[in-house]
């Protein structure tokens, strides 16, 4: 990924959150990997995303469709696949990613600024964050294919949600 | 007795998970307690891994200061091996670092800190022409229009009436330890959204020479940045010429915005000059090289240790030494293989071997009697030490460094408050901004030495005459440190048949947050939050400006345990 210009204003940006070091709860960022091995129209990018938080302020400015994937604790059986269309900081999964100061503030910041892309969140529901460990777990793993087609329904979507700016 | 015990778990606005145990007896605090309850274990993940690989596994052990672990790992294989890295390649690492401290610092201060001073419900009321004209007084910077100031104030109106508090959630609103007029919250409410947009730009810098952002990549033996004036596709004139400009606007942001901001939020609350001082021992490794890494008298940071706030006596700090960096494991939740939990270790032959005895959570307090904490404790020949950016305006203002007295003496007069109002929570959260005024001069400089060699005719970026695993000695150990914005960090790597056989690191935010020792001493957070006064149990703010001057960052210290994450200030009578 190289810097964020205004080439991007009509780009979509696929973005993979996640600790790499915390097993399950890097499933965003495995799926960038898995991602990248295919071939993706010249208007959507991938991007790592890794930890973070305020760090990718750039790209959900100056990218106007974001599809999100992040791990989510939220008690469902892992595996679980929700696809959310977040219109406020506060529409995101309370349970998203590790990090206090990162990507929800940022997005309530990013309200205030006025300028709040268009999100299509998939939360991937984990059972347990495994600390220092690399790699996902057989349940995780097992949904990467589904979560690609998700990825990819989240695309043929976008045209009509655009103009109507809701699910 | 007629006390109580109060628990903020989390504290919000840190990166990662802090846990504080505060006992208050009439209106202040009598004793604490800091607790990292996630635990780390990025020791054991490195074991038996190519040492040239480190630096990318630790580079992903925090969201927020991703370089400078990364950093800290190739100095430590570096060291190790004896690789001395090309002058270009130190410039490109310090101008990075520099622009790290300017972002993080800004971040910290808008971000993370400014909520525990600045009442942006309070912002509302406002009168947008007063504000203006009080902008107008402290700083030249060209959005400063009554019209600005009150587009401004409906929109944020608009969003706190939506519901929608976001960020602003979690805030102490109206609490009376808030002082500031409400033209003063309102700026700092301004600033807090310019902050956000600014910060963006600046560690640009960090994805041109590094590659990418976050995450950018580094190289043991210098950087992967190839530089070509005239090369299309590595660092040629135009990404040059363009890092000059970002640095130049990172100058008069943190000039117009962010210092005259700080002067003015402080000096209504010149009483946190003589609170949450706390131990008084301060710590230095050094960094930010003008004559290669191995030589520290060319250091931007000069290092160094102050004891009981004498500034004029200065301690040398030597990281090989067995003695001098320790860490104890008495308090933490940890165990020795030997058994022996009362002695410390150097990192060179550090252990991490969890232990978890602490109570099955949800628990009510914790056995602030016995083991407390995922974090160990550090300690310097013995003393508890604070690391930071006060540690580092006072060791090099002691060492006498004239950039150092210019800021630091400016900014006393500004404020006309003596020289041992530094030793507090305001100081902490003062020098802070006065470091982010001279990284933004140094990255300058640095600039213009990088300029200056690759014009003479150097272009090389690495050092690669021992990158070959082939060519190391059967066995080897090195340190590598660097000066983080949050405080001196060190990692020490012990490298065996070309792989890593043991990797420790000593992260700033042990130093600071660490438990008790096995004498019982008390470390930094702990030591600073006694004395602190606190209105109301309900709303402790107060223990919030302390703790967060010390900008926590738990992520590195520890690591995720827990899941929904409710704010909680319990209380609970003693």
């Amino acid at each position: 990924m190289s810097l964020a210009t205004t080439s991007s204003a009509s780009k979509t940006l696929i973005l993979g959150i996640g600790n790499l070091l915390m097993g399950d709860e890097g499933v965003g960022v495995h799926l960038i990997e898995r991602l990248r091995q295919q071939s993706w129209p010249l208007t959507v990018d991938l991007l790592d995303g890794g930890t973070g938080g305020f760090h990718l302020l750039t790209f959900f400015e100056s990218y106007p469709r974001i599809i999100l994937i992040d791990a989510t604790l939220d008690q469902r059986p892992a595996g679980t696949i929700r696809r959310i269309r977040p219109r406020f900081a506060s529409d995101f999964p309370k349970a998203l990613s590790t990090h206090d100061i990162g990507l929800k503030d940022m997005l309530s910041g990013l309200q205030l600024l006025g300028c709040f892309p268009d999100i299509q969140l998939l939360a991937v529901s984990i059972d347990t964050v495994q600390p220092m460990h690399i790699g996902l777990s057989p349940p995780i793993e097992a949904v990467l294919p589904q979560l690609e087609v998700e990825v990819r329904a989240c695309l043929d979507a976008w045209p009509a949600a655009v103009t109507t700016n809701s699910l | 007795m007629s006390g109580q015990r109060i628990v903020i778990d989390p504290i919000t606005r840190i990166e990662g998970h802090l846990r504080i145990e505060a006992d208050i007896q009439n209106g202040k605090v009598v004793d604490a307690y800091s607790s990292g309850t996630m635990v780390r274990l990025i020791e054991e993940i490195l074991r038996g891994r190519d040492p040239r690989d480190a630096w990318a596994f630790v580079g992903r052990v925090c969201g927020v200061c991703t370089s400078v672990h990364s950093q800290t790992s190739v100095r430590a294989v570096e060291d190790a091996l004896g690789i001395v890295i090309p002058p270009n390649a130190e410039y490109v690492r310090n101008l990075m670092e520099c622009a790290q401290y300017m972002q993080d610092h800004v971040i910290h201060f808008y971000h993370l800190h400014a909520m525990d001073w600045v009442d942006v419900v309070n912002a509302l009321k406002a009168d947008p022409k007063k504000t203006s004209e009080i902008a107008q007084s402290i700083s030249h910077w060209p959005k400063s229009s009554p019209g600005y100031f009150s587009d401004l104030q409906k929109r944020i109106g608009k969003f706190v009436e939506s519901g929608q508090l976001g960020i602003f959630a979690n805030g102490y609103w109206g609490h009376p330890a808030y002082k500031l007029p409400a033209e003063v919250n309102l700026i700092g409410l301004a600033h807090y959204l310019e902050a956000l947009e600014w910060q963006k730009e600046i560690i640009k810098i960090h994805t041109i020479f590094g590659g990418k952002n976050p995450h950018p990549n580094y190289l043991v033996g210098g950087m992967a940045s190839a530089i070509g004036l005239d090369d299309a596709s590595g660092i040629n004139a135009e990404r040059l010429a363009y890092v000059e400009t970002l640095i130049k606007q990172g100058q008069q942001f943190i000039e117009q915005v962010y210092i005259p901001d700080l002067m003015a939020i402080a000096s209504y609350y010149k009483d946190w000059g003589a609170i949450g001082g706390g131990l008084g021992n301060y710590m230095v490794y050094g960094d930010l090289p003008t004559n290669g890494y191995n030589d520290p008298s060319g250091y931007k940071f000069p290092g160094g240790v102050i004891l009981d706030k004498n500034i004029n006596e200065i301690y040398d700090v030597d990281l090989r030494s067995d003695t001098e960096v320790q860490e104890f494991i008495e308090r933490s939740w940890y165990e020795h293989e030997d058994g022996n939990s009362a002695k410390g270790l150097h990192p060179w032959q550090g252990e991490t071997r969890l232990k978890y005895t602490g109570p099955k959570p949800p628990y009510e307090n914790l056995p602030v009697e016995e083991k407390y904490s995922f974090l160990k404790t550090p300690r310097w020949k013995g003393h508890a030490m604070e690391v930071g950016p006060l540690a580092r305006v006072l060791v090099g203002y002691a060492r006498g460094r004239d950039e150092f007295k210019e800021v630091v003496d400016r900014a006393l007069k500004t404020l006309d408050v003596p020289v041992t109002a530094l030793f507090s929570t305001l100081g902490r959260t003062a020098a802070r901004g006065l470091e982010a005024q001279l990284t933004a001069i140094w990255a300058k400089e640095f600039y213009d030495m990088l300029i200056t060699n690759i014009k003479n005719g150097d272009d090389r970026m690495a050092n690669t005459d021992l990158f070959n695993p082939e060519r190391w000695p059967k066995q080897a150990q090195g340190v590598g440190h660097t000066e983080a914005p949050r405080g001196a960090l060190a990692h020490w790597i012990v490298i065996e048949d070309q792989k890593i056989k043991n990797y420790q690191l000593v992260v700033p935010t042990t130093w600071n947050a660490s438990p008790r020792d096995p004498e019982g001493k008390l470390s930094a957070y702990e030591a600073a939050l006694r004395d602190t006064p606190v209105a109301d149990p309900e709303q402790p703010v107060e223990i919030l400006r302390t703790v967060h001057s010390f900008d926590p960052c738990m992520a590195c210290a520890v690591h995720l345990y827990d899941e929904e994450g409710n704010h909680m200030a319990r209380v609970k009578a003693l």
